[in-house]
């Protein structure tokens, strides 16, 4: 009940961050604008629609998930709106949940509104809207739910700014584990290489989540990828939420 | 007369910010022991820094002291369980903009676990007494500092908590919120309710406060009920006599450290209560009437002033 009325104070919060707004144009734009790449591509319009629209929903929506979710817990301490509800007798891991799913409904909102309104372009265009479709959508918001795990422990912890340069270079790092493992063999003998193998381990591999390219090229995924793959994140993001909680919990506000 | 009933104690309260690099600053608790009874009004005093936010925050769950404890009912801080006998109002308190005070005060109602029924009665009665109803669907965003004041008022006692605790209730208020403020504090007494306040307005601490405690470098000063802190120390004597003979007068004023004479009075000031008496008995005693007889005490503005000064001067 608390959560959900936090979750719900969150969502109803977060749909007036101008930010969002931004970021969904943008979004919008490069979908409608993928026609443009599709003329030049030879016969390969649809293809290069549907990978270009399932990668601006990704990567908007991990834009949203970083800048309104770095901000989200630091937010409510900066406008000293959080001293009269951890006042309450709630727990502080209840807040946190509350946040999290309120982002979370928040993407989801996104995340089906530039989902849908690609699928309807796609349509309209001759395009496969079928259910790896939407099998691809559905991973990219598992992927999503993790960054936004990410980006509310950064909340709890660390000022937005910051915040958002780590979960960004996570991002990044994130969808480039290759490298993470091929790095350390260059530097040998030193505390980068430990680090870097470290790395390789502690950050989650998005890549996983990424089927949308096997989708516009047709490829067939198997269903039990899917379930792997939402399994892993959801494995991740209850660490990330984990830790959040664990870092809120004793947090002088 | 029975033992009272502890509502707030502090034990030992120790709690010191950290700097840049993690240094440790100065200390803003050194050991803060407090007892506040139930069903009084407790006003803390102290000045900025001097750490009465610091423990405000940690009576409601929002810090936690370095060392040492407190207990709200027997309750330990912090828990749920204690902060649900509490209902906090912070200094400058901020809620959502985009809420109604209708909205704000479901929003926190559920926070505290009421039900539908619950919230709508809370509602019909702290929107009565703080006079929300007229703004109930007006944003947040467009309120006053009254405006505010009141409805975090109102969430403070949303649930109907035992225990108020409020952090400058009257900063920044004009004299009429001001009194509106003073006026809600006292009816909460007489609900039965403990009410442990913060405040800089010592002129409104010292109307309606039972007992004020002084925290001075983050331990506290002095503590008292109000009467005996301020009773003790008379500032001067007021004696206004009518129809006394101008060599009475004369007689008279040769103790006061100030006369005044008016067509129908004369007026004495003495600094020492048994010179103020010794001239009411001469003014009775030659036929004259006692129109005033009235000690001036010291005031809990000055009696801050004082102690404060002392402290600082190290005497």
């Amino acid at each position: 009940m608390r959560t959900l009325t936090v979750a719900l104070n969150t969502y109803r919060e977060a749909v007036r961050d101008k930010i969002l707004y931004v970021l969904l144009f943008f979004a919008g734009a490069t979908i409608l604008a993928s026609k443009a790449l599709g003329y030049i591509s030879m016969g390969q319009d649809v293809k290069i629609i549907a990978d270009i629209s399932l990668a601006a929903i990704s990567i908007f929506g991990a834009l949203i998930a970083i800048f309104v979710g770095t901000n989200l817990v630091y937010k409510e301490i900066d406008k000293r709106t959080i001293y009269t509800i951890l006042s309450q007798p709630m727990w502080r891991y209840e807040f946190v949940l509350g946040k999290y799913l309120g982002l979370a409904m928040l993407i989801g909102t996104t995340t089906g509104l530039m989902g849908f309104g690609a699928a309807a372009y796609l349509w309209i265009l001759g395009g496969a809207v079928n259910a790896a479709y939407f099998e691809a959508l559905f991973l990219i918001y598992c992927k999503l739910l993790l960054v936004t795990g990410l980006s509310v422990l950064m909340s709890t912890i660390t000022s937005p700014i910051l915040g958002a340069i780590i979960v960004l270079t996570a991002y990044f790092l994130g969808h480039a584990t290759g490298i993470l493992l091929e790095l350390p063999g260059h530097f040998d003998g030193t505390l980068s290489k430990q680090a870097l193998e470290a790395a390789y381990y502690v950050v989650p591999n998005l890549g996983n989540f990424d089927i949308w390219r096997e989708y516009a090229n047709g490829v067939a995924v198997p269903h039990s990828y899917v379930a792997w793959a939402a399994a892993y994140g959801a494995i991740y993001t209850v660490m990330l939420l984990f830790f959040a909680a664990v870092a809120f919990q004793d947090k002088d506000v | 007369m029975g033992a009272k009933t502890i509502a707030i104690e502090t034990c030992e309260l120790h709690k010191v910010y950290r700097k840049h690099l993690g240094r440790k600053g100065k200390p803003t608790l050194a050991g803060l022991n407090l007892q506040i009874f139930e069903n009084e009004i407790y006003g803390f005093l102290g000045k900025n820094g001097a750490g009465k936010t610091t423990t405000i925050k940690m009576l409601c769950g929002l810090m936690k002291p370095d060392s040492g404890s407190a207990r709200i009912l027997g309750q330990k801080v912090p828990s749920r369980d204690a902060r649900k006998l509490v209902g906090y109002l912070p200094e400058n308190p901020y809620f959502y903009e985009y809420l109604t005070p209708k909205e704000t005060l479901t929003f926190y109602g559920r926070l505290r676990g009421l039900s539908a029924k619950e919230r709508a009665r809370e509602w019909d009665r702290l929107s009565l007494d703080l006079d929300l109803r007229d703004i109930a669907d007006q944003r947040v965003r467009g309120f006053s500092k009254g405006m505010r004041q009141r409805l975090g008022f109102a969430v403070a006692l949303v649930g109907n908590p035992p225990i108020v605790i409020l952090d400058e209730p009257m900063s920044g208020l004009d004299p009429m919120g001001r009194r509106r403020i003073r006026d809600l504090i006292v009816r909460l007494r007489d609900e039965k309710k403990t009410v442990f306040f913060s405040s800089h307005v010592l002129s409104d601490v010292e109307l309606i406060s039972d007992r004020v405690g002084m925290l001075v470098n983050g331990r506290l000063h002095r503590q008292g009920v109000m009467d005996d802190l301020l009773a003790t120390r008379v500032q001067l004597v007021e004696v206004v006599a009518r129809g006394l003979e101008p060599h009475v007068a004369q007689e008279i004023a040769r103790t006061a450290f100030r006369t005044r004479h008016s067509e129908e009075s004369d007026h004495f000031s003495f600094s020492d209560m048994d010179q103020a008496n010794a001239a009411a008995a001469e003014v009775l005693a030659h036929g004259a009437r006692l129109i005033e007889f009235s000690p001036v005490r010291e005031s809990l503005e000055d009696y801050f002033v004082r102690e404060q000064v002392q402290v600082e001067v190290g005497v």
